[in-house]
């Protein structure tokens, strides 16, 4: 984001902070049902695949491919999918710790919704045989006010690896 | 290595010693005798559609370019200076007219030849000491395309890949010909898994017996009302030369109604219908199967699903624009003897409308790759096979893969006859691990061949090497 971002103790900034951090809450549990009534429903939620390019090539991810190109629906079934008891993926589940930080506010024209910027650092764990796996991004949030609560309307994921080393992605990031 | 051929008979017999899955001696001879003669596949055509383009890929820990030059010709080029062995190309995808090393200087044309050695009058002699004339990166032993695949093998005197292929071309065709225009590829998404590359290869050739289990989650949810028990038992697998795969029996009707059953529309119904051959149309149309998972030989696999996109009645009309086809090609790259990385491409014909793009596109990130809720469970199965799999007891364990034979070796169930099944090769329906021992069988003769020789490369030198 280029302009100003809002002061760290702007109320606004505060309140992004906030939903962030209980969002890290919901995702370090797998609370995936509270999580999915935290989204607007017309939430888009995409992560890129990155790509190394030369500098100067204009682009930096795969033309067209993305790992996360989210819908509502598309995520309800995700979530769907963790909650009958057959996701063998997940269970035993993880153990996950979302850490987030860098976190930037920035005021729309809209009064109703913020643009947040944030950095993420995914730690997960399975079993006890193979090392913990890392997933480190940047992430851009469009929040918007509903009803008096801010509600996740767009995120864009940059993952900082173009090839992952992780399992899969049967996570939220 | 000491007692392989011992294992080699018993992975022929369809008794798997468990240790193949997590074996560093074993990778080793992979490495030697297979991953340097088979045909490896690198990149599809529609990935480096304009001259100058190109893709960085690998094969085991040869990094090749593969580029298309300004005459519009694919190459594949040793990603390695001639003078110092630098990375030419560091990037993994892009357009270049040529690539200059770092290290010194030197550069290439898109199409390998060494075009600029900076000082090389005075540093040697010019052509007297180097002969910079007609000097090129070292191009792969062997290029090879089919339905625009690109393939290389790193054998020179390499069987040419027609004939690697053999008759798994006429099911190659259904996941990559669905017009005269082609593929466009997307992706790869790629990403490393802590399992052996084989478990991959096996489990997308024949394992159908896996998805009512391993999938459950995704039947219950909606998401894909195929893979039931019943479903799965009725379809047909077939193995064809160096390849095979899994299908699924289609409700009866014509070809149009079947293909429009999984959601192709009627305008790539009228092309597929010009490209596929009256025996792939049969195979659909009369037979009624419907390709599903496949692998080609050694590490390349396919699949085509059919899931629901969007919100729609779960027992309704399957034809309301909810259900869709999508295509994935993917690669189990060996990291090692107990790492992959798995390469994973979303494919569609190119003429396929916007609608039908985008929301193929859509099915495919449900269900495969990175986030793919089909995909999701299956590595979680493959890595804990691979840990299991590396200690003493795994070695005195062989593994029965013999599904679908009695003790005599007869099947359980007869051969599909000629015409139930319009496909060459053999194909039977019902629970069976038939693929997964023909993949193997090949594997063995593989590691029985010496090592391919190759003459070396020594360039700017008259003197032999």
């Amino acid at each position: 984001m280029t302009g100003k971002p809002l002061l760290f103790n702007d109320v606004r900034h505060l309140q992004a902070h906030q939903f962030l951090v209980d969002e890290a809450y919901l995702l370090d549990g797998q609370h995936y049902e509270a999580w999915l009534d935290t989204l607007s429903d017309d939430i888009r939620y995409i992560m890129p695949v990155r790509v190394t390019t030369a500098l100067g090539a204009g682009f930096d991810t795969s033309p067209g491919m993305a790992h996360f190109d989210e819908t509502k629906y598309s995520l309800s079934r995700r979530v769907a999918r963790f909650l009958t008891e057959h996701a063998w993926t997940e269970d035993p589940p993880s153990r996950l710790r979302h850490y987030i930080t860098n976190v930037r506010s920035f005021a729309c024209e809209d009064p109703g919704q913020l643009i947040v910027e944030s950095a993420e650092l995914l730690f997960r764990s399975r079993g006890d045989v193979n090392e913990s796996a890392l997933v480190s991004c940047g992430r851009e949030d469009l929040l918007r006010c509903d009803g008096g609560q801010w509600k996740l309307a767009r995120r864009t994921i940059i993952v900082d690896e173009s090839v992952l080393r992780m399992q899969n992605l049967a996570v939220f990031l | 290595m000491a007692g392989h051929s011992e294992i080699l008979d018993n992975v022929r017999s369809g008794m798997i010693p468990a240790h193949i899955y997590n074996d560093n001696e074993l990778f080793e001879l992979e490495k030697k005798r297979l991953f340097s003669r088979a045909w490896v596949f690198v990149a599809h055509e529609s990935e480096i559609p304009q001259d100058g383009d190109y893709v960085v890929r690998r094969v085991l820990d040869d990094s090749f370019i593969i580029s298309r030059d300004s005459n519009g010709d694919v190459r594949a080029l040793f990603n390695m200076c001639l003078h110092r062995g630098m990375q030419v190309c560091r990037a993994e995808i892009g357009n270049a007219s040529n690539f200059r090393c770092p290290y010194h200087g030197w550069s290439y044309r898109n199409d390998g030849r060494l075009t600029g050695l900076p000082f090389h009058r005075e540093a040697y002699g010019g052509e007297a000491g180097f002969r910079k004339n007609s000097q090129t990166l070292v191009p792969a032993p062997s290029l090879g395309t089919y339905n625009g695949l690109i393939f290389i093998s790193m054998d020179p005197d390499a069987a040419p890949l027609e004939d690697f292929l053999g008759d798994f071309r006429f099911y190659l065709d259904f996941y990559t010909k669905q017009s005269r225009h082609g593929l466009e590829v997307r992706g790869p998404q790629r990403w490393r898994i802590k399992a052996n590359w084989k478990i991959g290869a096996e489990n997308f050739a024949g394992d159908m017996y896996h998805t009512p289990q391993t999938h459950t989650s995704v039947v219950e949810i909606g998401l894909f009302r195929e893979p039931t028990a019943q479903k799965r038992k009725d379809g047909a697998t077939y193995w064809a030369h160096s390849g095979g795969g899994t299908t699924y029996k289609l409700p009866p009707g014509t070809f149009e109604e079947r293909m429009r059953y999984v959601g192709y529309t009627d305008d790539m119904i009228t092309r597929i219908k010009g490209v596929w051959t009256t025996e792939q149309q049969r195979l659909v149309g009369e037979d009624g199967f419907m390709i599903s998972a496949a692998s080609c030989f050694p590490n390349l696999s396919f699949v085509h699903n059919w899931p629901r996109v969007e919100d729609g009645d779960p027992d309704g009309d399957q034809n309301d624009g909810t259900v869709l086809p999508f295509t994935s090609i993917r690669l189990w790259q060996p990291v090692s003897h107990n790492e992959t990385e798995v390469y994973s491409w979303f494919v569609v014909d190119s003429a396929a409308s916007a609608w039908f793009k985008k929301k193929s596109y859509k099915a495919y990130l449900m269900c495969f790759g990175s986030t793919g809720m089909f995909e999701q469970d299956d590595v979680e199965n493959w890595v804990s096979l691979t840990n299991t799999a590396a200690g003493s007891m795994a070695r005195r364990l062989l593994l029965n893969s013999r599904m679908g034979l009695l003790s005599d070796d007869r099947p359980v169930v007869e051969p599909l006859p000629l015409e139930s099944f319009h496909g060459p090769g053999h194909a039977q329906v019902g629970y069976n691990e038939s693929n997964q021992r023909e993949l193997l069988k090949l594997w063995a003769d593989y590691l029985e061949l010496p090592e391919p020789s190759a003459a070396p490369t020594a360039p700017g030198t008259a003197r032999p090497a």
